[in-house]
C-alpha cells in the first residue's frame, strides 16, 4: 500500500497516523518493538470485546518492514478539539468529558495488565531517578490496593472523539490496564496540568465530585504517575514532573 | 562456632545474597538462643557500651548523608538510645523463666522469636538502628536491618558498632546483620522470610509490614495536636514546643504539628513565640509556605528536616537566618490546608479557639485525619481535671502528653517515668497497628506459660445453728428472745399444716417471749412466683426482724424467695436463676441477704433437707418456668429438726421424701465435688434411710425412733448436697416431675438404679470436669457405700451389685412401682415430649457435678429404660 502526505492525520518520532478510505493507519517506524505494536492491538480488542465504544482493530500488518495498524475510521471531533474551541463551555464540557471516563472505568477488565505492576515497571525502568526516590515511589505504589476497573492509562481529552450522533469513541488504549481508577484520574489531571493548572483543577473538582471519590486518593498516584510521565523524556515537562516525585511519606 | 563457619555473601546487593546471609543469622541465632541471662546481659551491655560511644560520629553520618536535621540533636537521640535502653533493660530477665508461682503452679518462660526485620527511617536512622539492635541482643534474637537508600551507609554504620561489640562480648557471628544495597523488592524478601517485622516508617511501610503476612510491629504516621488551655503556664507552653519542634528540625514523629491557643491568651501566647525566636508568616507568606511544603497534598521531601530558614528560602520569604519555627496563622482543620498536615519540619500551624471544646474539635479532625492513633498534647493547669479528662477521652490517640515537649515526650522516659523508652511508638487499631504502647524488649518475646493442675479450694458451709433433737423447738426458739432480742416475727407455712395447729406452738412461745408475729399460711405446693410475692408484700407490710419458715420443701422454698424479695425488691429472678459452671465464678451476684430478717428454717417432712441447703425452686407461672435459684445467701441463719414436728406424715410423703434423702446421699457422695466433709455425714445418711426407712413407712407415728433417724438423715444428706450438689439423678428426676407430675423423691425413685449403672462405668463417654475428679471412679464410690452399709461384695462390682439390690429392696418395700408407665404417664405424650425433656434435663445445674458428663442421647436412652422398667442391667453403654 502507498501512502500520502496528504493523507497524514499525525505524525510523531515513532509513527506516523494516516487517513485512508474509512480506516485509520498507525506505521510505526521500524525502531518501534514489534510486542508493542501486537500488544496495542491485542489491548484494544480486549476492550472492544468488554463492549467499550472504541474505533475497533482491522488489521496489524506489516508494509515494507514497517508495522501497522489499522483501526475502524471514525468521524467526529476530539474532546481536545471542543474544549479549544468552546472555552465558554468549558465546565460543560469537562462534565462531559468526566462522564465517559467514569463510564469507561465502569468497565471490568480481567484480559489485561494490573496497574501496579505496569507502575512499577515503568518505576524500575525509570533512568535518572535516585535509588531514594525510587524507594520511595515503590514503596508507595506497594502500600496501593490492586483494583479491576478498566484504567485507559492516558485519558487525555486528544483521546476522546465526539461522534455527530451524539455519542462518543475513545481510542488510544496502549496503556490500558485494569486497575484504580484513581490512577487514571491522576494521570488525566497530570495532562491537564501540563498546558493549564485551572483547567487541570476544575476537572479535578468535578471528578472527585462525579466519582465520589476523594481528592487525596487521587494525590496519592500524581508522584507515581509523574515518574511514568518522566519516561516521556520531554525537557520542557521535567521541572514540574520531579517536583511531583520528590515527596516524603508521613512518619 | 557454628555460625562462622557457612559460607555468608560479604554483600548484600541481591535476592539470593540476602536470602544466603538469612539464613547464616538463623543458624547464629539458634546459637544466641541458648545462651544464658548472665551471657546476654554482658553482651547487652558491650554492646549499648559501644553505640553510646560512638554516637557524635553516627550523628554526624547520619547528617551528612541524609541532609536532614542536627547532629547535635542527633547526639542526642543516639545517646538515648544506647543509655536509656540499657537502663530500662538492664536487669530485666529475658532469658528463660520470667515469674514463676508455686503456689498456683505458673511459670512464665521467655524464648526469642528468632529472625527479627527490621525496617528503618530516614528521619532517626541511627538511634533506631541502635534502639532496634539492642533489643534483639536482649532478647536472644537475631535481627536482619533494611535501611533506607537514603540513610544506607549510617543506619549500617550504626548496626555494626553494635554487632561487633556483641560479637566481641561472645554474641554469634552474624547475629545483626543488613542489607548492604537497600531496594524494595529485598526490603519485601526481608518482611516475608523474618518471623517478625519491627516496622517504623510511614504508613507505605507498615501496610507493607502487615501485608508480608508475618506479625508486625508496626507504627503509623502521627499529627500531634497541641493544645494550650487558657490555664497554663505560657512559659512552659510556648518553650516546650518550641524545644520539641525544634528537636532534630522537627523530625520526631512525636513532634507537635500544630497549636490551637484559647482565644484569651492568644495574644500572649504569640508574643512569647516571636520573642524566642519564631516567625509568625503573613498572609502571602503563608500562601508561599503552602505551596512549598506540600505536593499534590504530599509532602514536599526537600523540606523534610530543614530548618525553618531554609524552607523560608525554598518558598521565597524573608526571615532571619537564627528562625526557629514558621508559624502559620491559619483557620482550616480540613486536610486542604496543607498546615493541618504533618510537615516533619520546624513549620507549625497555629489556630485560635474560643472555647475549650472548640479546641478539642480541632485537636479531633487533625488526628483523624493525620495521625490517628500516634499522640497528643495538652498543656494546661494540673488542676483542671475535669478538662484533662475530657481531652484524654476525645483523642484517639495512643499517648497523650501534657505540659511537655511533646517529641522528648513521646518516646518515654525523659520527661515523664513509667512511659517506655522507645524509638517506635504503636499506634493501636486507629494507626493499623497491632500494638498500642511504646515498642519494648518484651514485645521481641515469645513468652511460654506453664501451668500445672491445681486444685479448686473447696468449702463445708451450713447454717450457723442446726439444732435438732425430737422436742427441741421451744428451746432453740428461745435464743430468738433471750439472746438476739428479735422483736417481730413472721412465719409462712402452709394451709394444711396450719389449719393442723402446727404453728401453734411457735406461737405461743413467741408470745411468751413478747415477740409480735404474723402468719402466712397460703404455701402452695409446688409454690409460684405470684405466690411467694404475695407472701412478700404481707411480710414487707409487716416488717420482721425473723422470718420463721415451717413445712416441707415448698413452704421453706417459698420462705426463702420471700425473704429475698423483701431483702431485696428488686431482685431479677431470671438473673438469680442463671445457671454456673463454678457457683464461685457465676455472672450474678446474688444481694447480701440477712440485713433486715434472720431466717429459721424447721421441716416437717424429712426428705428436701431444704432447712440448710443454699436451694430454692420456685415457678413461674406466666412464663411456665421453674426457677432453680442456689446461692449460699439463701442458707437459712438456723435450722431446728424436731421430730414433733414431723410424727404426722402420710406414708406417701414418708416413702417419697425418705427416697429423696436417699438419692441426695449417693449423689453429694458420688459427685466430682464430693469431699471428705461431705462423705462423712453423706454415708451416714445412706445407713440411715436403709436402717429407718421402712420402719417408718411401716410404722408411722408409732416410732418415733425411726422418725428421728430420718429426721436426722434427711438434714445430712442436705447438708451433704448443699456442699457437694448433686447429679443427672436430679437432673432427670427435676424434669419428670415438672413435665408428667410425679412426685419429686418418686421420680428421683424411679431414674435411680438406671442412672447409679450409667455412672458406675469404667469406660464413660465423657467425665465430669473438675480437677478434683482426676479419673472416672463411680463404680468405686458406689461399692463404698456398699460396704458402709454392710452390704459386702468381693470386689467393687460385686459391692455394686449388692447395693443395686439393696436399693431395690428398699423400693419395694416403701411402695415405689417399678416403672414411670405404672405411675399413669401415657405413653405417646411421653414420647412425644421426650427430646424436649431430655435436653432440658441435660441442661439442668445439677448435671455439672455429675461424674459422668451425660450425652443428650444416653439421658434419652436412661429415660426410655424408665419409662418401661427395663431391667437396669440393660445400662451397658
Amino acid at each position: 500500500m502507498e501512502f500520502n502526505e496528504q493523507d497524514i492525520v499525525v505524525k510523531r518520532s515513532y509513527k506516523t497516523v494516516y487517513h485512508v478510505g474509512d480506516e485509520i493507519i498507525k506505521v510505526f517506524e521500524p525502531t518501534h518493538p514489534k510486542v508493542g505494536i501486537f500488544n496495542e492491538a491485542l489491548i484494544t480488542a480486549y476492550v472492544e470485546s468488554y463492549g467499550v465504544s472504541v474505533a475497533p482493530v482491522r488489521y496489524v500488518r506489516c508494509f515494507d518492514g514497517r508495522w501497522a495498524i489499522a483501526l475502524e475510521y471514525v468521524e467526529g471531533i476530539t474532546m481536545a478539539e471542543k474544549l479549544a474551541g468552546e472555552p465558554e463551555n468549558l465546565e460543560e464540557n469537562l462534565e462531559r468529558f468526566v462522564d465517559i471516563q467514569i463510564e469507561v472505568n465502569s468497565f471490568r477488565a480481567p484480559g489485561l495488565r494490573n496497574t501496579v505492576d505496569k507502575r512499577l515497571e515503568e518505576i524500575r525502568g525509570l533512568e535518572g531517578l535516585d535509588a531514594s526516590t525510587r524507594y520511595e515511589l515503590e514503596q508507595r505504589l506497594h502500600g496501593m490496593q490492586r483494583h479491576t476497573k478498566l484504567c485507559h492509562g492516558d485519558f487525555d481529552p486528544s483521546n476522546v472523539i465526539l461522534t455527530p450522533d451524539g455519542g462518543y469513541k475513545v481510542v488510544d488504549w496502549s496503556h490500558a490496564t485494569q486497575g484504580n481508577a484513581g490512577a487514571d484520574a491522576a494521570m488525566s489531571y497530570l495532562r491537564f496540568m501540563l498546558s493549564d493548572k485551572k483547567t487541570a483543577d476544575l476537572y479535578l473538582k468535578i471528578y472527585c465530585k462525579k466519582s465520589d471519590t476523594a481528592i487525596q486518593y487521587v494525590q496519592k498516584w500524581m508522584p507515581i504517575v509523574a515518574a511514568g510521565q518522566l519516561t516521556k523524556k520531554r525537557p520542557e515537562e521535567r521541572a514540574m514532573l520531579e517536583s511531583w516525585v520528590s515527596v516524603a511519606e508521613y512518619q | 562456632m557454628a555460625a562462622s563457619e557457612v559460607n555468608a555473601p560479604a554483600i548484600v546487593d541481591s535476592v539470593e545474597a540476602l536470602k544466603a546471609r538469612m539464613d547464616q543469622m538463623r543458624r547464629a541465632q539458634e546459637v544466641f538462643a541458648t545462651y544464658s541471662q548472665e551471657q546476654v546481659d554482658r553482651i547487652f551491655k558491650a554492646a549499648a557500651t559501644a553505640a553510646n560511644k560512638a554516637r557524635v560520629p553516627l550523628a554526624k553520618m547520619a547528617v551528612e548523608e541524609t541532609g536532614m536535621g542536627i547532629v547535635e540533636d542527633k547526639v542526642i537521640k543516639n545517646h538515648y538510645a544506647a543509655e536509656y535502653i540499657f537502663h530500662t533493660y538492664e536487669h530485666t530477665k529475658t532469658c528463660g523463666v520470667l515469674e514463676e508461682d508455686p503456689v498456683y503452679g505458673v511459670k512464665k518462660i521467655a524464648e526469642p522469636l528468632g529472625l527479627i526485620a527490621a525496617v528503618i527511617p530516614t528521619t532517626n536512622p541511627t538511634s533506631t538502628a541502635i534502639f532496634k539492635t539492642l533489643l534483639s541482643l536482649k532478647t536472644r534474637n537475631a535481627i536482619i536491618i533494611s535501611p533506607h537508600p537514603r540513610a544506607k551507609k549510617c543506619t549500617i554504620a550504626a548496626s555494626k558498632v553494635v554487632l561487633d561489640a556483641a560479637v566481641a562480648a561472645g554474641a554469634p557471628e552474624g547475629i545483626i546483620g543488613w542489607i548492604d544495597v537497600p531496594s524494595l523488592d529485598m526490603t519485601n524478601t526481608v518482611m516475608r522470610d523474618a518471623d517478625c517485622i519491627l516496622a517504623t516508617g510511614g504508613p507505605g511501610m507498615v501496610h507493607a509490614a502487615y501485608s508480608s503476612g508475618k506479625p508486625a510491629l508496626g507504627v503509623g504516621a502521627g499529627n500531634v495536636p497541641a493544645i494550650i488551655d487558657s490555664s497554663a503556664d505560657i512559659l512552659l507552653a510556648v518553650n516546650s514546643i518550641i524545644h520539641s519542634k525544634t528537636f532534630d528540625n522537627g523530625m520526631i514523629c512525636a513532634s507537635e504539628q500544630s497549636v490551637t491557643v484559647l482565644e484569651d491568651i492568644y495574644d500572649d501566647v504569640k508574643a512569647e513565640f516571636a520573642r524566642r525566636g519564631c516567625y509568625f508568616l503573613k498572609a502571602d507568606e503563608i500562601q508561599k509556605v503552602r505551596d512549598t511544603i506540600l505536593i499534590n497534598g504530599a509532602l514536599n521531601a526537600k523540606i523534610v528536616g530543614q530548618s525553618a530558614y531554609r524552607i523560608a528560602q525554598l518558598s521565597g520569604v524573608e526571615v532571619p537566618e537564627t528562625t526557629k519555627i514558621l508559624i502559620g496563622e491559619v483557620e482550616s482543620v480540613d486536610i486542604s490546608e496543607a498546615f493541618a498536615h504533618e510537615k516533619l519540619s520546624p513549620v507549625l500551624a497555629m489556630y485560635k479557639a474560643k472555647t475549650f471544646e472548640e479546641a478539642l474539635d480541632k485537636a479531633d479532625r487533625l488526628v483523624r485525619d493525620g495521625g490517628f492513633g500516634h499522640s497528643s498534647s495538652l498543656f494546661i493547669n494540673p488542676n483542671e481535671k475535669e478538662k484533662m479528662a475530657a481531652h484524654a477521652e476525645r483523642m484517639k490517640t495512643c499517648r497523650i502528653i501534657v505540659n511537655t515537649p511533646s517529641s522528648h515526650g513521646g518516646i518515654g522516659d525523659l520527661y515523664n517515668f513509667k512511659l517506655l523508652p522507645s524509638l517506635t511508638l504503636g499506634c493501636g487499631s486507629w494507626g493499623g497497628n497491632s500494638i498500642s504502647h511504646n515498642v519494648g524488649a518484651m514485645d521481641l518475646l515469645n513468652i511460654k506459660t506453664m501451668v500445672e493442675r491445681r486444685e479448686n479450694m473447696l468449702w463445708f458451709r451450713t447454717p450457723e445453728k442446726v439444732y435438732f433433737k425430737k422436742g427441741c423447738m421451744p428451746v432453740a426458739l428461745d435464743e430468738l428472745g433471750t439472746i438476739m432480742h428479735k422483736k417481730r416475727a413472721f412465719i409462712v407455712t402452709d394451709s394444711f399444716l396450719y389449719k393442723n395447729g402446727n404453728t401453734k406452738p411457735i406461737e405461743q412461745k413467741l408470745d411468751e417471749m413478747g415477740i409480735v408475729h404474723a402468719v402466712f399460711s397460703d404455701v402452695q405446693p409446688d409454690p409460684t412466683l405470684k405466690n411467694a410475692q404475695a407472701g412478700a408484700a404481707v411480710m414487707t407490710a409487716f416488717e420482721p426482724d425473723v422470718i420463721i419458715a415451717l413445712g416441707g420443701g415448698s413452704a421453706m422454698d417459698a420462705a426463702k424467695i420471700m425473704w429475698v424479695l423483701y431483702e431485696n425488691p428488686d431482685a431479677n429472678f431470671a438473673d438469680m436463676a442463671m445457671d454456673f459452671m463454678d457457683i464461685r465464678k457465676r455472672i450474678y451476684n446474688y444481694p447480701k441477704m440477712g440485713k433486715k430478717a434472720y431466717f429459721v428454717a424447721i421441716p416437717t417432712s424429712s426428705g428436701t433437707g431444704s432447712e440448710v441447703t443454699p436451694f430454692a425452686v420456685i415457678t413461674d407461672s406466666d412464663a411456665g418456668i421453674k426457677y432453680p435459684l442456689a446461692d449460699y445467701e439463701l442458707l437459712p441463719n438456723m435450722a431446728i429438726v424436731d421430730t414433733d414436728n414431723m410424727m404426722t406424715q402420710p406414708k406417701g410423703l414418708t416413702s417419697a421424701s425418705g427416697i429423696d434423702v436417699m438419692t441426695h446421699a449417693i449423689e453429694a457422695y458420688v459427685s466430682i465435688m464430693a469431699s471428705d466433709y461431705t462423705d462423712g455425714i453423706a454415708l451416714k445418711a445412706t445407713k440411715l434411710v436403709f436402717d429407718y426407712l421402712p420402719r417408718a413407712y411401716e410404722n408411722g407415728a408409732n416410732d418415733v425412733e425411726a422418725r428421728d433417724h430420718m429426721a436426722n438423715a434427711s438434714c445430712l444428706a442436705g447438708m451433704a448436697f448443699a456442699n457437694a450438689f448433686l447429679g443427672v439423678n436430679h437432673s432427670l428426676a427435676h424434669k419428670l416431675g415438672a413435665y408428667h407430675h410425679i412426685a419429686h423423691g418418686v421420680a428421683n425413685a424411679l431414674v435411680l438404679t438406671y442412672v447409679m449403672r450409667y455412672n458406675a462405668s469404667e469406660v464413660p463417654t465423657k467425665m465430669g470436669t473438675f480437677p478434683q475428679y482426676e479419673y472416672p471412679h463411680a463404680l468405686a464410690r458406689y461399692a463404698e457405700i456398699a460396704r458402709y452399709n454392710g452390704l459386702g461384695g468381693k470386689d467393687d462390682r460385686e459391692s455394686f451389685e449388692n447395693l443395686i439390690a439393696a436399693i431395690k429392696k428398699l423400693k419395694k418395700a416403701i411402695g415405689i412401682k417399678d416403672s414411670i408407665k405404672e405411675y399413669g404417664v401415657d405413653e405417646k405424650y411421653f414420647f412425644d415430649t421426650l427430646d424436649e425433656m431430655t435436653e432440658k434435663a441435660f441442661d439442668d445445674q445439677c448435671t455439672g457435678a455429675n461424674p459422668r458428663y451425660p450425652l443428650i442421647s444416653e439421658l434419652k436412652k436412661l429415660y426410655t429404660m424408665a419409662y418401661y422398667g427395663e431391667p437396669d442391667e440393660n445400662v451397658t453403654f
